[in-house]
């Protein structure tokens, strides 16, 4: 067996464990279902409400992905040409650094205000808070590249383009994706925040009023869906990463045998 | 067969002319190191030059001036009689470890040089690329990545990269210091074949002694820092030379003037 199977094996018996232990411990001690559910109480409504939650979690999914994706987009770009520019490292730069210090979450009753109930108030909010983390990390990324890889390019001449394309890009492709770690999971706090405050649908929305009607199990079962998604995440994210960083040397990559 | 050139004199037409070259380096806590001062040299075309000195006598520094990638603090360079102020393709270099892209495959880091300039047909440069590969030792490793190639292997793919395209000057700065002693031997053939066949103007830093007189046609031996040229020795050994030269007396005689050139640290040995 590999270390990583291995190690899945113990991550999962310890899950288990610790859902026998909450299992027996509320039936022993007869905690009131209304105050903490049981596992299996959880598993039940999560059975028994599946279609709303299906359709409430492709609701949170969607939002969540398209922000992810516009952050994504915006903060490559953006983060390049940050990069690139003298004259935008000196004016947009400051300007977005003064941004990231505010508490973005503060501002999701006035996005909601001026994007309304539906989807796109959270898509912008959560865009937004993604947006930063893949930013900085991009703008690290290319302020770190090797200064003898580019002197390499420049012994051959090479333009910006090739430049950029060749080495800075590449070179920065490990900070993007620990900046894009962290926004995926901006992205989606952000959209529930936004759904817990204003909206008709989503996880966040159900939440709300799972836990207004004192359904603690389909509270709970809500928020565990949650989880598996962002562990789902960040599973995805680390094979992204190991398909495009194999040649790094770090992480699990680098394999031994046996 | 080549004129023997001392400091200095220049010959008619040097391909490459460094004049009165000198760099001071500025630290973080605000000190100056003069890294080079005052150095004249002048090259031949189709000459193979080595230069040995001490470590950190600033034979890194001049070939990065001379590469373009440095700005001397005084002086000039001349490329085929033009001052130069920065790289050209017509001078190549190795640096002093190798440089290579790591996430790019070892025939991939050895074609970097004709994307970046656009040279045609690829085709052509492929079957290139894959000769220099065999010819430096690494047949079957063109699809490897660099993190699965040892150090010494590192640095013959980034030989191979500066062999891909015909710069008229090639720096190499130690680009051997890396590998046993045999694989060296083989290399310094290799490259002796090349450079006849291409024809290029070599300056090749070397710390070891045998391996600069086998090479060049002549020795710029370094002072310790600041540096500059104490002397200029000519190899006056016929070519094409083989391993034998090394028992050769006159190689003897050659290397052991260098060695007392270098300094009182080389004196006889037990
Ligand atoms: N960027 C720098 N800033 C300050 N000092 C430097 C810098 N680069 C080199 N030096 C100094 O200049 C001197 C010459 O350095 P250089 O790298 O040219 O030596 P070298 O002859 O190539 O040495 P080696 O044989 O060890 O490679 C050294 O004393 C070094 O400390
Ligand atoms: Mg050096």
């Amino acid at each position: 067996m590999s270390n990583g199977t291995v190690s899945t094996l113990y991550a999962v018996a310890t899950f288990l464990v610790v859902l026998a232990a909450w299992q027996i411990a509320v039936t022993a001690l007869h905690v009131a279902p209304y105050f903490i559910p049981s596992p299996l109480a959880i598993l039940h409504a999560l059975i028994a409400g599946r279609a709303l939650y299906a359709a409430n979690f492709l609701v949170t999914l969607e939002s969540t992905l398209i922000a992810f994706a516009v952050a994504l987009a915006a903060g490559v770009l953006l983060g390049a040409m940050v990069s690139e520019s003298r004259l935008l490292r000196r004016t947009l730069y400051p300007l977005l650094i003064a941004f990231q210090s505010m508490p973005r979450i503060a501002l999701a009753p006035v996005i909601i205000v001026w994007f309304g109930f539906g989807i796109s108030s959270k898509v912008v909010l959560g865009a937004f808070t993604a947006f930063f983390p893949i930013f900085l990390n991009t703008v690290h990324g290319m302020a770190t590249a090797d200064p003898d890889q580019l002197a390499l390019m420049r012994i051959l001449k090479a333009n910006r383009m090739q430049v950029f394309l060749k080495v800075k890009l590449p070179g920065a492709l490990p900070f993007l994706l620990a900046g894009a770690n962290i926004g995926i999971i901006f992205a989606i706090l952000a959209v529930i925040v936004g759904e817990f405050l204003g909206a008709n649908r989503g996880m966040g929305f159900l939440i709300v009023n799972q836990s207004n009607q004192m359904d603690m199990a389909g509270t709970f079962a809500s928020v565990f869906l949650l989880s598996a998604t962002g562990i789902g995440f960040h599973y995805g994210l680390g094979a992204l990463r190991r398909r495009l960083l194999f040649w790094s040397g770090t992480g699990e990559a680098g394999r031994e045998a046996g | 067969m080549r004129r023997p050139v001392e400091a200095g004199t220049a010959p008619a037409v040097p391909i490459l002319a460094l004049r009165d070259v000198s760099k001071t380096y500025r630290t973080v806590r605000g000190e100056n190191i003069v890294a080079l001062s005052q150095t004249s040299l002048a090259f031949e075309a189709g000459e193979f030059v080595a230069i040995v000195g001490p470590s950190g006598c600033g034979k890194t520094t001049l070939l990065n001036i001379t590469a373009g990638l440095l700005r001397p603090s005084g002086g000039t360079i001349l490329f085929r009689n033009a001052a130069i102020d920065g790289p050209t393709p017509e001078v190549g270099m190795v640096f002093q470890g190798p440089v290579l892209l790591p996430w790019r495959k070892v025939i991939e880091n050895v074609l970097l040089p004709i994307e970046v300039l656009g040279l045609r047909p690829a085709s052509r440069y492929r079957q290139r690329a894959a000769d220099l590969i065999g010819m430096l030792g690494l047949a079957g490793f063109a699809e490897r990545y660099p993190r699965e190639l040892s150090g010494g292997m590192q640095q013959r793919v980034s030989i191979a990269r500066a062999l891909i395209y015909d710069s008229s000057v090639l720096l190499m700065d130690e680009p051997f210091a890396a590998l046993d002693a045999m694989t060296r031997e083989e290399l310094n053939l290799e490259l002796l074949r090349i450079w006849k066949m291409t024809g290029r103007t070599i300056l090749f830093v070397t710390h070891n002694i045998p391996e600069a007189v086998l090479l060049s046609d002549r020795v710029v031996v370094m002072t310790p820092r600041p540096g500059k040229v104490s002397a200029v020795v000519p190899v006056p050994l016929p070519r094409p030379r083989s391993l034998a030269l090394l028992g050769d007396p006159a190689f003897g005689a050659i290397a052991s003037r260098i060695r007392g050139l270098l300094g009182p640290r080389s004196g006889p040995a037990a």
